[in-house]
């Protein structure tokens, strides 16, 4: 008894020396958003992954829908030091959702891998109860001080990956988590909300409210969710190879749904649309078809029901273009078995073209695949641009044009492609002469004629 | 006052209506009051749409004499927010009630500056006089907010008065000085001062005679949604005064099909030129067009960037983007039929299925997670095409519940829920 309660002594005593040398595997990066008319910056945390100063960021650190070349300016801190160096960009992992980052040569030598504190093959992973703490960063005008959060692990629950969900909060979302003998036990994942009763003079019964707290989380992925893929380091900043089914809006099958259908045992993904020219639809995939099975697996049951959203498309995110996928599904009350030969994700609304106007005030995007799927259009007659940006009160603005606005013609003549609107664009604002332009665009159900007065 | 004037009130009535609503996913009754004005000694009484429409369960008149006397709905017209009502003659006749009828004036013949008078039951103050001047009279709305989500005021322009108009004065007159009705009061802009617009009596009489004589208002559609063509001339290199611009073409439309598109400028209907430069212009067009009978053979010339080009097409009928309503008392859901306008503005394949307008708290749909908004568009795997398709599967579950299988769109997404006893 006695040499027990003498070890548990010296490992708390060693806790501060234990994170102060896991602190060395966490960063935070700032990077900048610039458009149009603003600059953005943003900060957030990440975890180092390996010896040539690779960092993974949480999904939610980069807005997917801003493109790769309008996010600059990375730089990497090193906790409690003011003073950023330059780091790439590397994109973002479609499986995981990481964006990978790397840091400068010059600061490699002061980072130290997560890796370096895996548990040998074969070790337990965390339980139910276990004592574990991980790392928080305070924000940048305290020179992003590390700090540790403590706490023990509550519930772990597949979501669909295994998550630890902890008493407490135990790291920044992206920060790593150990155990109390210092091994990596897992990543910090976004955090849950939590729901709080608001009172206040007008409301003296309280409202219930949700906050979420962005800056640490009580969930934290396993680490057996984490270090298998911390090699996927992404080809290119848009991440592609993507895999691409084409199956639209995924819905779960819910219990009593699954009971009506006499699928007690089964979870299922009901395909909302099968979209236009897809591998889905080359396979015979059709709307309404119930998707129980992938790869001669059945889906597993998740709790909650949606989770096998998520689960579905990591599975497909795990796949390669160019691979098939078997899909068991159920339509009507047949089962059916379809070979889906995967396809590349068409162009992404991040990865198109566009280009600001000056004159006229608004940026023109060319239109991609999402841009019809979005319209209910044909998606095999791409035409026209998307009016990405609208700048407030400039002519565009003054006239009627909205974000998202479908651009169609542009003086009575139709806009066939991107470039060919660029062309014509340009031509305008070049124009002296000119005084307006007449656009047609398409939006919502509805077209409009709008003339723009140029200055 | 002129005698004319005298007589006028009374001829103006309170209405009290109890309408029966099922947004709250249950049988609501809702009770309202607005003013109307009878317009023949057998008892017709012209008022708002948005006073009384059929969602009406009781309708109460207050006549000048403060005797009360049920009516019943002859007919309504949202587009022009006016129904037609009728006294009950039986009890007319038993009570020996009296009455006046009041006469129109010709709402054209107005001036701005003219002094007018509106009549009503402004907050339920029976009776209110209120006086002011015509201060425009063709005013075109931009945007139409409608009667209840039906469609308002794309075929009338409005006459704009500074009498003062209050919640309660809908469905009254608004009268000259020798007491005709030159307007339907209508609408008013709250919270701003002594901005008021009623519907102008030449297409109240026009309604009025249609309702009398078929129940309702039966209009041709072709599917335009016209713009004015002001400072565009030069764009389209036309003559001032002459065309009407297409700003849209809804598709699956008689003007789609005929080959119309966006950006055409419309320079003649069956030869007769149009002039749809200015927005006040608007109404006057869509109105001929909507009151050729429904499969006439319209003949429209056109121009496209520089080519003139003529399409024939074949008018359709007219309809509401809203469809009938229908509450389930076991399920604790209200929902309205997806109509062919519905579907279109919202981009859904085809008029399938019923739109979920409100859900009871507690009950199966709730419970189950239908929500309003959703497009019920299969029950235990068979298609939603009709309201009695709702009604016979409400019937079934009632007589013996047992779950029920919902296919629902919401958004783009498809859903799949259970309801059960």
């Amino acid at each position: 008894m006695a040499a027990a309660s003498c070890i548990a002594g010296a490992r708390a005593a060693e806790l501060p020396a234990l994170w102060a040398e896991r602190v060395k595997c966490t960063v935070a990066v700032e990077y900048v958003t610039q458009t149009e008319l603003e600059r953005r910056p943003t900060v957030a945390y990440g975890t180092v992954v390996d010896s040539q100063g690779t960092i993974i960021l949480p999904s939610a650190a980069i807005d997917l829908r801003v493109s790769p070349s309008q996010i600059r300016d990375f730089k990497v801190y090193v906790p409690g030091d003011p003073e950023g160096t330059p780091a790439e960009y590397l994109g973002r992992d479609a499986y995981t959702g990481w964006h990978f980052v790397r840091a400068s040569a010059s600061i490699r030598g002061r980072l130290v891998p997560v890796t370096a504190f895996a548990a040998p093959d074969g070790a337990p992973e965390t339980g139910l109860a276990d004592e574990v703490w991980g790392i928080g960063i305070r924000n940048k005008d305290e020179d992003f001080m590390p700090y540790i959060l403590q706490s023990r692990v509550a519930l772990v629950q597949l979501l669909p990956q295994r998550t630890a969900i902890a008493q407490q909060e135990v790291a920044g979302p992206g920060l790593p988590v150990f155990d109390r003998d210092g091994r990596f036990v897992g990543l910090g994942a976004s955090s849950f909300g939590q729901t709080f009763l608001e009172f206040s003079g007008a409301d003296r019964d309280g409202a219930p409210i949700m906050l979420v707290n962005l800056e640490e989380s009580s969930a934290f992925l396993v680490a057996s969710e984490v270090l298998p893929y911390v090699a996927r380091i992404p080809k290119n900043v848009f991440g592609r190879p993507l895999a691409w089914l084409g199956a639209y809006g995924l819905e779960p099958m819910d219990r009593e749904v699954a009971a009506f259908l006499k699928l007690e045992s089964h979870s299922g993904a009901v395909v909302s649309e099968v979209l236009e020219g897809s591998p889905a639809e080359k396979a015979g995939l059709k709307a309404h078809d119930i998707i129980l099975g992938v790869d001669g697996k059945p889906l597993p049951r998740f709790r909650p029901d949606r989770v096998v959203v998520d689960y579905v498309e990591r599975l497909i995110a795990a796949h390669s273009p160019g691979e098939t996928m078997m899909l068991s599904v159920l339509r009507g009350s047949d089962r059916i078995e379809l070979k889906v030969l995967l396809d590349e994700e068409p162009r992404l609304v991040r990865e198109a073209d566009r280009m600001y106007f000056e004159k006229i005030g608004f940026s023109a995007r060319e239109f991609v695949y999402g841009d019809a799927v979005a319209r209910h259009s044909k998606t095999s007659e791409l035409s026209g641009v998307v009016a990405h940006l609208v700048k407030p009160n400039g002519p565009a603005d003054v006239a009627g044009l909205r974000p998202d606005d479908w651009i169609k013609e542009i003086d009575g003549a139709e806009v066939p492609d991107f470039a060919s609107a660029v062309k014509r664009l340009s031509d305008i604002e070049k124009d002296p002469a000119r005084t307006e332009t007449v656009f047609l665009v398409n939006r919502g159900s509805e077209t409009a004629v709008l003339r723009i007065k140029l200055r | 006052m002129s005698g004319g004037f005298d007589r006028l009130l009374d001829s103006v009535v309170r209405i009290d209506v109890s309408e029966l609503n099922f947004e709250d996913g249950a049988r609501r009754i809702d009770a309202s009051i607005g003013s109307g004005v009878i317009l023949s000694q057998d008892g017709l009484i012209l008022t708002n749409a948005h006073v009384v429409g059929p969602k009406a369960v009781d309708i109460n008149v207050t006549l000048s004499s403060l005797e009360r006397v049920n009516a019943k709905l002859i007919g309504w017209d949202h587009w022009t927010d006016l129904s037609l009502l009728k006294l009950n003659p039986d009890e007319v006749k038993k009570r020996s009630l009296a009455f006046k009828h009041a006469e129109f004036g010709d709402s054209d013949k107005l001036y701005v500056g003219e002094t007018v008078y509106a009549v009503g039951t402004p907050h339920g103050l029976t009776r209110t006089v209120t006086r002011g001047i015509i201060s425009n009279n063709n005013r075109y709305f931009e945007d139409t907010e409608g009667v209840d989500g039906y469609e308002t005021g794309n075929f009338n322009s409005w006459l704009q008065t500074d009498a003062a108009i209050n919640p309660g004065n809908s469905g009254g007159p608004l009268v000259t000085e020798d007491g005709r009705v030159v307007g339907i009061t209508s609408r008013a802009y709250l919270g701003a001062n002594n901005l008021g617009f009623a519907i102008p009596s030449v297409i109240a009489k026009r309604i009025v005679a249609g309702l009398v004589k078929d129940g309702t208002i039966t209009r041709s559609y072709i599917g335009i949604i016209p713009k004015a063509l002001q400072d565009l001339e030069g764009f389209y290199d036309l003559a001032a005064n002459s065309g009407v611009l297409v700003d849209s073409v809804e598709a699956g439309s008689p003007a789609a099909n005929a080959g119309l598109r966006a950006g055409d400028v419309i320079l003649a209907i069956d030869g007769k030129k149009v002039d749809g430069r200015f927005p006040e212009e608007l109404p006057m067009i869509q109105n001929a067009i909507a009151s050729l009978p429904v499969g006439s053979t319209l003949v429209l010339d056109y121009k496209r960037a520089s080519n003139d080009a003529s399409a024939t097409l074949v008018t359709a009928r007219l309809d509401s983007r809203m469809g009938e309503e229908w509450v389930s008392d076991t399920w604790g859901i209200g929902v309205r039929k997806v109509s062919r306008a519905f579907a279109r503005e919202n981009q859904l394949a085809d008029d399938t299925g019923v739109l979920v307008i409100g859900v009871q708290r507690g009950f199966p749909a709730e419970i189950a997670g239908l929500s309003r908004g959703d497009i019920i568009t299969k029950i235990n795997q068979s298609p939603v095409d009709s309201l009695d398709v709702v009604r016979a599967t409400d019937a079934a579950y009632s007589a013996k519940p047992a779950p029920t299988l919902f296919e629902v769109q919401r958004e783009r997404r498809v859903a799949l829920v259970v309801l059960k006893p």
